[in-house]
Formats: C-alpha cells, structure tokens, sequence
C-alpha cells in the first residue's frame, strides 16, 4: 500500500522543516509513502471564506491528484476536515470516475490521527523521540471536533486524547494542563485579517494560557495556529519555540 | 382592529452590521475585554460542571435534537393541535404573519382593554419585533421586569446576551443607571443593594400593572398549556397580579407533549447557566379567573428559515445562551458588535436569514471552531451553517471586491502548480529582502501585530524534489 | 378572533405546509437508557440539589412536622398557610394584590425532584398562586416518599392539566444580572425552606 503525504501550502512554503519531519517519522514507521505534485491546496482557505463556488476546482484538482491512493496523510487537522466533508462533492469529470471524491474523502486522514490509529502507539514509541522539558499541547480546533483527535471539553463523554497519547511516547517531554484545555487560538483563515481585534485578542489569552503555566514549548497539530500563534508571540518578544507534533517526535525540536 | 395611518418604524436601518468595527471598539479596552470573557467563561465553567452531573447528558442532547426535528418536521400539525387545546383551555388565540402584525395584535388587546401600564417578563421576540418602541408610541408605558432587561431599558440600550442582558455592564455603571433613574445614592455598586432597590421599584410596577407579557419557554401541543421559566419569579409575579396577559411566541416554540419538558427544562438551565433547573418553570394551562390570557403565535421570518434546506435546524435552539458563552469570539466582542437581538452563533445564522445584506459580516464573525456545535444542547451544527452563510454571502456578492480578487486569485494560484511554486519563491524572498517594516506594511492587518514566518530559503517541494529524486511527481 | 388574524393563521399555516422538510420520526423512548446509579439516596440528592438551589432543608419526622414548621415560620407577623396543622394569621380573598406585605407562605408539595431540588406545586387558586410569589418567605411540606429521581418520573406522577397552574420551585428568587453576582431575592421569596417529612419507616432502620 502507498500512502500520500499532503503537505498544505504554507507548510510548504513558510515550514518546510516540519513536512520534512513528518515525511521522516513515517519512513521510519514503515510507511511507503509519496508526496505527489499536482495540488498546492485542498480549497479550505477559499471555501471557509465562502468562496466554496470559485474554490470548488481547487478540490476536483486535489481528488485527481490523489484518487489512486489507499491513505492521504494530511499534514493539518482542519486540511484534513475540508476533504473530509467535501471531496465527495466532486463529482466524475474526464477521467476522474464516478466515486473519486466519496474515495478520497473516506481516505483521507491527519498525520497524528494516521500514527494513533493506523500505526499504533507502540510503534510510535519505537521512534525513541527525547525532549527535555514542559510543553503545553494546542490541538487545532477543526482536528479536535471535526476528526475528533481528542475528546473536547464540551462533550460528556469518556475522556481520551489521540496527541497526548503519541506524546507520551517522548521521553522527557512533560505536558502542562492549560486552564482552557481547548479555547480557540483565533487564527481562524481569513478570520485572522477580516476580524484583527478579536483574532490576536484570542491569540494572546492563548499564550497567556501557555506562559502561566511555565510552558517551555508549544506543541500543535496544526502550522496553521502555530503561524498565527509565533508571531504574536515573537512581536512581544515571548521566547516560546512551537512545534507540530511530527517534529517532536523526528527529535527535531528543542525546548526553550 | 384598526390599522394605523402612519407607522413607526420598529426595525434598525438597513445599515449592514459591521461586527469587525465594533468587535476593535470592544478590545480597545483590554482590562474590560479580559473581564467580559472571563465572567462568561466563567458561565461556560458552570454549564460543564452542570452537564458532567449528569450521565446520560450526550443522550439527552440527541433526544433533544430529535424531537424539535420532528416538531419542526410536523409543525402545522402541532400548530393546529396546539390552537385547539390553547382555546379549549379558555385561551385566546392570534398569529401574527411579521412583527409589526405582532405589534399591532398587542396594541390592540392593550387598547381594547384600556391598558396603560404593561409588566413584560423577557422575551427575546417582543425585542425582536420592537414591541417596546411600537407601544411606547402608542402612550403605553412598558416596564421590563427581567433584572438585567430593566438595567438595559433604563438605558435606552439592547441586551446583549439573550440569558444576561447586561452582563456587558460593570456594577458601577449599573449604580450610575440606578441613581439617575431610580434615585438610589450616588456610587452605590454594590449587587446585594442594587437589586434590592430594583426589587422595590418593580414590585411597585407589578402591583400598578393593569397587563403583563411574558414570552414562552416551551408550548406543549399535546395540552394547550405552557411553560415560562425563570430565576427572578418576574414572569410569574406579572401573570398573577395583570387582570391582562399576553405571551407571545415564535411558532418554532411548540414542541408535542408534555413528557418532552423533561427533556427540555433538563437541558435548558444546566446550559444557560449552570442551574439543575431554574428556580421557577411555571406551566401555564388556562387563565386565572377573571383574566384574560391572549396568545400571539409569531412566524416573523420562521417559515422562511424553515423552508431552507441548510439552515432550518437552527429553529431547534431553545435560547440558552450556551453557544454565546462558549464562543470564543462572542466573550471578546461583546453582544452588540451582532448588531441584532440575538448575538453569538446562533444570532449570527439566524440573522442572514432575515437580511443578508445587512448581515452578512457575522456568519464571518467565527473561526469556525465548532465550540458552539459541540455544547449546544438540541445539536444544532452552528459551525456547518456558519459556513454555509459563507457562501451564500459570497454568492449573493455581498462581500468586498479587494477579497473577491485576493480570494479569486489564490485559486487560480493554487490551481497551476508551478505558478505557485514561482509566487512563493518571490514572497519568501520578498519577505528575506525587504526591509522589516516593509514586509509588514505589504503584509498588513496580519503584521500589525503579529511576525511574518521567517522564511525558509527553500520550500518542502524544493527540498523533497532534490531528496527524494525516486519520489512521486 | 378577527377576520385578520383568520387570514393570517391561513398564511402562517399554508407558509409551514409548503416548508416543511423531510419528516423526521419522533424518537421511541425519551427516557435515557444509560441511566447510572449516583450512589447518593434520592432524598441526599434532593437534599444536595435543593441546598445548592439556595434553600434551606429540614427533615422532620411526621409527628414534628408542625413543630419544624413553626421554627421555619417564627417572627411571622402575616402567615398564610395552605398546609394541614398549620394555621394562618389573615384570610385573604380574591385577589393577590393584597399579598404584598406578606410575611409567610406554608404550602404543601405533591412531588420534589431528587435531581434539581425542585418541588412541584399546581392549584387554581390565585390566593395560593400570589403567595408563592409575593410572600417573603416561603415554607413548602414534602413528603420523603413523593420524591423522585428525575424529571422524567415527575412529569409521569403529575397532570400539568388538573390545574390552570403548576409550577416546579427550586430554592428562593434570585439573579445574577449585576456582574454574575448572586442576589437571593429578586423579586420574589427571599427564603425557601423546605420541609422533608421523613417516611415511617428508614430504608435502613
């Protein structure tokens, strides 16, 4: 079976360092995997802010691209969700067959959910990842709720959580419990530049949350909250390094 | 019942709401955005240790759901049945197609009667309609009697939260509204004393009330009764004292019997609030003897909501205010920033509904964090309709042409491959080359307070193509 | 009914028909199937609920029930009592106007909620109705064996039409409009005592 690594456009461009991470923790894994040319973007960005019409080629391209795999890897929770719930919109056009979409969109995963599920923890373990210090977890909201990477605070149901459970494989990596475990830290897409007030408001009650708690590092599922999240932090001049999941456990990031 | 020659407005110009704007005005004041988040967070705190209390709370929620489903599925049926046993129950029965209908149905029972003095208990559909103001008009004087509704009608301002109307208010300014208003000492804040004073003033009202009106919780079909809850015990005091009572109620309200309250008042207060149950949940299955009990029935753009297959589920909420406490954009905005009568989530996919244009900024007012969905407690998907908004809005062209382009254009980016790789070698460069200050500028509103990524010198593409030169293209 | 309001139940009634959605069944049971035990006796839930409600809970056994009563209702100037054994200091008629300087109101419950606190209380009689709203203090009698675990059993035990009133009290008024403050007493009872008589015989004697 080959796996398809999709690694979101900005990851491409802004964090190369972390695809090249999560593409070396699953060649480690075992995982024979490809990261195809052909689509730059799933059509989340255009679609949340409501040009799902005019974004609608952008995920035709994306189930062609990626129809003729068993499992897609994506390297973002809320990616991920956006194939989820709408590749199977796509309907069969030239050579792309009747049940592409519905096939991709059953296919696709996240990276951690991929590792947790489809790997296994074990497994992971053997990866022998060490980091010396205490982290604070952010899982992007769209991983959390929408692939359910982790029970949200809001459900009352039994308590489990997909990242915290891989991040126990580190050694020497201590999580902090956050006063709100999974309050939005208002990244949000286009919601960054259309509402600036209440996105970086959020962004900076974020790191107060994190900072409070003697938080050495920041650890995320999504580069998408990171980007958001590192800038504030860097123009307060907050010395707080942010690592995707994929990172920590290559042994690729450093605490403070 | 006569029809006026000349009718006030009741509804805000047409002026589209501009949430961004006053969500920045919120947050111009740190110290009060930091303390309005918390004292909501502090409800959404409540509400979690309220539902944990209960174990079968996710069940609840899905059986919640499913029979306002099939309420709204059934609803003229329930209508119909809910009209013949309202009537039998010696209950007066009138439908209102809009709200200045609703208006004129009220004015006429008032006028009929000689009323001149109308206690209301709070009823986010009379606000909705702009009842007040309409009757005001008419030399009605109209009390609020709901604590907070008072606070804010003393005011002249809306509430800004359907459960806490003025919990956008510190108890300073409340003793500065009391003292005007009410004649209480000059900068007496203190909760204890101020809500003593209302008390009286209020009883007062409530004894020289010669009408009252009260909303509708619940309005069960199967008995033609229904269900008021509150705290204060302002509804109740309203409906035993006015020889008059009106409770008016959105259509969407009924649901089909009475073991369904179980389901609902379980859910209803340990969401809003926090509370097992509210102090009063008061049935109402006939009038008083010697009273006259009016029911207004209220469509006021439901039918409408209801006839759209994406977003008639929204008629399921039961106005707890839940998703208005959890959502993380609501706490650092403030109520009035929707511009509308019902804020938060659900104000905001209800509202489009009503006037897209004027509203098409608040289905944009989330992150689409799905908070709201997730501790909603009749299931209603708030994000998935937010979205969906989205793209209505964006249909409808009621969106800026600069992100029309800037959105059109990443597309057509995102669609040539190498096009993509080109744009993104110049940004990273770009943003490498380029003076700070010049970067930010080319960046804002993203670096007015935030860093740009520090760009890598090549792109993962670049990388994996010299790396894994074997690997799939 | 006016021939406009006719026309418009018409039109609201013809605008629901042409929208309404695809039918959703209504589902079967609404009592939750995975009901879990709490480990705490019905009457320490009720206890606990309606002591965190704001109201004050004694339990007497059947025989002391007037004498509890007594020492909730002391310094009462004006007592209205709906309760057995327990007399009242006025006799109003009519009208609940004239409940407002009312000092205490006894009442008796058919039914209290082990889950919420609450105690149901139906009548068709306006004085009784006032009372429960205008009175200062409010004293309710419940018997131990008419408690019941939930909401559900309680809506099974009571006939919300046998009266044109019927109300669920948990604890005394209150609000926390001014800065999330709790206030006891908004506008109505500033004080909710609640009365548990204790059944003849303990479940664990």
């Amino acid at each position: 079976m080959t796996a398809a690594l999709f690694v979101p456009c900005y990851v491409d461009q802004f964090y190369p360092h972390v695809a090249v991470a999560a593409l070396t923790v699953l060649e480690r894994l075992g995982v024979q995997v490809d990261v195809p040319e052909g689509a730059a973007c799933c059509g989340q960005p255009s679609a949340n802010a409501g040009f799902g019409r005019d974004g609608h080629s952008t995920i035709e391209r994306f189930v062609d691209v990626y129809a003729r795999y068993e499992r897609i890897i994506v390297l973002s929770g809320s990616c991920a969700v956006h194939v989820r719930l709408h590749a199977g919109e796509v309907v069969a056009h030239g050579g792309r067959s009747d049940d592409a979409g519905a096939h991709v969109a059953e296919r696709t995963t996240e990276f951690c959910s991929y590792l947790h599920d489809e790997i296994g923890v074990g497994l992971v373990a053997l990866l022998g990842a060490k980091f010396d210090g205490c982290a604070a977890v952010h899982i992007g909201c769209h991983g959390l709720r929408g692939l359910g990477l982790a029970k949200p605070s809001e459900l009352q149901e039994q308590p489990f959580d997909k990242v915290r459970a891989l991040l126990g494989t580190v050694r020497g990596l201590e999580l902090v419990d956050l006063a709100r475990p999974d309050e939005c830290c208002g990244f949000g897409g286009t919601f960054s530049v259309g509402e600036p007030a209440v996105s970086v408001k959020m962004g900076r009650d974020r790191l107060r949350d994190f900072t409070s708690h003697d938080t050495q590092a920041v650890v995320s599922t999504d580069m998408s909250c990171l980007m958001h999240l590192d800038g504030l932090a860097r123009r307060e001049r907050l010395r707080l390094p942010m690592y995707h999941v994929a990172e920590v456990l290559a042994g690729t990031a450093r605490a403070r | 019942m006569t029809r006026r020659a000349v009718e006030l407005p009741v509804l805000a110009p047409h002026d589209p709401v501009d949430h961004a704007a006053a969500a920045a005005a919120f947050n111009a004041d740190v110290a009060r955005t930091d303390w309005h988040d918390e004292a909501l967070w502090f409800v959404r705190v409540k509400r979690d240790r309220a539902a944990a209390a209960v174990p079968e709370w996710e069940a609840l929620r899905a059986r919640a759901s499913a029979i306002k489903e099939h309420a709204l599925t059934h609803l003229d049926e329930y209508l119909v049945q809910f009209e013949s046993n309202a009537l039998a129950n010696g209950m007066r029965v009138h439908w209102a197609r809009d709200a200045d209908e609703h208006n004129r149905i009220v004015h006429g029972i008032l006028d009929r009667a000689g009323s001149q003095r109308l206690v209301k208990s709070k009823s986010m559909l009379t606000e909705e309609c702009g009842l007040n103001p309409y009757l005001e008009a008419r030399g009605i004087e109209v009390i609020d009697t709901d604590l907070g509704e008072r606070i804010v009608q003393l005011r002249r301002e809306g509430p800004s939260h359907i459960v806490l109307p003025a919990i956008h208010l510190k108890k300073e300014e409340v003793g500065d509204t009391f003292h005007e208003h009410l004649g209480t000492p000059a900068g007496l804040s203190d909760p204890t004393a101020l809500a003593g004073a209302a008390r009286e003033h209020l009883r007062e009202r409530f004894l020289a009330a010669d009408a009252t009106l009260t909303g509708m919780n619940f309005a069960v079909a199967e008995t033609g009764g229904f269900v008021v809850c509150t705290n204060e015990g302002n509804a109740d005091l309203g409906m035993v004292l006015a020889p008059i009572h009106i409770a008016s109620v959105g259509i969407e309200k009924i649901i089909p019997r009475v073991e369904d309250l179980a389901v609902f008042l379980r859910l209803l207060a340990r969401s809003g609030t926090g509370q097992a149950v509210t102090v009063y949940s008061s049935h109402v299955h006939g009038p008083r003897s010697g009273q006259e009990l009016h029911i207004v029935l209220v469509d006021n753009g439901r039918t409408k909501q209801l006839a759209r297959e994406e977003f008639w589920t929204s008629l399921k909420c039961i106005r707890c205010g839940a998703c208005m406490n959890t959502c993380p954009v609501y706490r650092r905005s403030g109520g009035h920033s929707y511009g509308f009568t019902v804020p938060g989530p659900i104000g905001s996919v209800l509202t489009p509904g009503l006037d897209l244009e004027k509203y098409a900024a608040l289905p944009f007012a989330s992150t689409l964090c799905g908070s709201c969905t997730a501790v909603c407690p009749v299931k209603i998907d708030l994000d998935g309709q937010l979205f969906r908004w989205r793209q209505r809005v964006v249909q409808a062209g009621h969106v800026s042409a600069a992100k029309s382009v800037a959105m059109k254009s990443s597309v057509r980016l995102f669609n040539h491959p190498r096009l993509f790789r080109l744009a993104g070698a110049l940004a990273r460069r770009g943003l490498r080359i380029l003076p700070r200050p010049l970067a930010r500028l080319a960046a804002r509103p993203w670096a007015r307070a935030r860093e740009l990524p520090a760009p890598p010198a090549q792109s993962f593409r670049a990388w994996y193509r010299k790396n894994r030169p074997g690997g799939d293209r | 009914m006016s021939a406009e309001s006719v026309s418009a139940r018409d039109a609201i009634l013809a605008a629901v028909r042409a929208a309404r959605p695809p039918s959703v069944a209504r589902p079967e049971s609404l009592r939750p199937v995975h009901q879990e035990e709490s480990g705490l006796s019905r009457l320490d839930a009720f206890t606990a609920a309606a002591t965190a409600a704001g109201a004050t809970v004694t339990l007497a056994p059947r025989k002391d029930v007037p004498r509890f009563v007594a020492s909730a209702t002391e310094g009462a100037i004006t007592l209205l009592s709906f309760a057995a054994g327990v007399t009242s200091t006025m006799s109003p008629h009519g009208d609940a106007h004239s409940l407002s300087a009312l000092d205490v109101l006894v009442s008796e419950s058919s039914l209290g909620v082990a889950e919420n606190g609450a105690v149901w209380i139906a009548t068709s009689d306006t004085v009784l109705r006032g009372a429960l709203f205008l009175a200062a203090r409010v004293v309710i009698v419940v018997r131990e064996e008419d408690l019941v675990d939930d909401l559900h059993q309680a809506y099974e035990r009571i006939d919300v039409r046998s009266h044109s009133f019927g109300v669920f009290v948990s604890g005394p008024s209150k609000t926390a409009d001014i800065e999330q403050s709790l206030v006891i007493g908004a506008h109505g009872p500033k004080a909710l005592t609640l009365v548990v008589v204790r059944a003849d015989e303990p479940v664990n004697p």
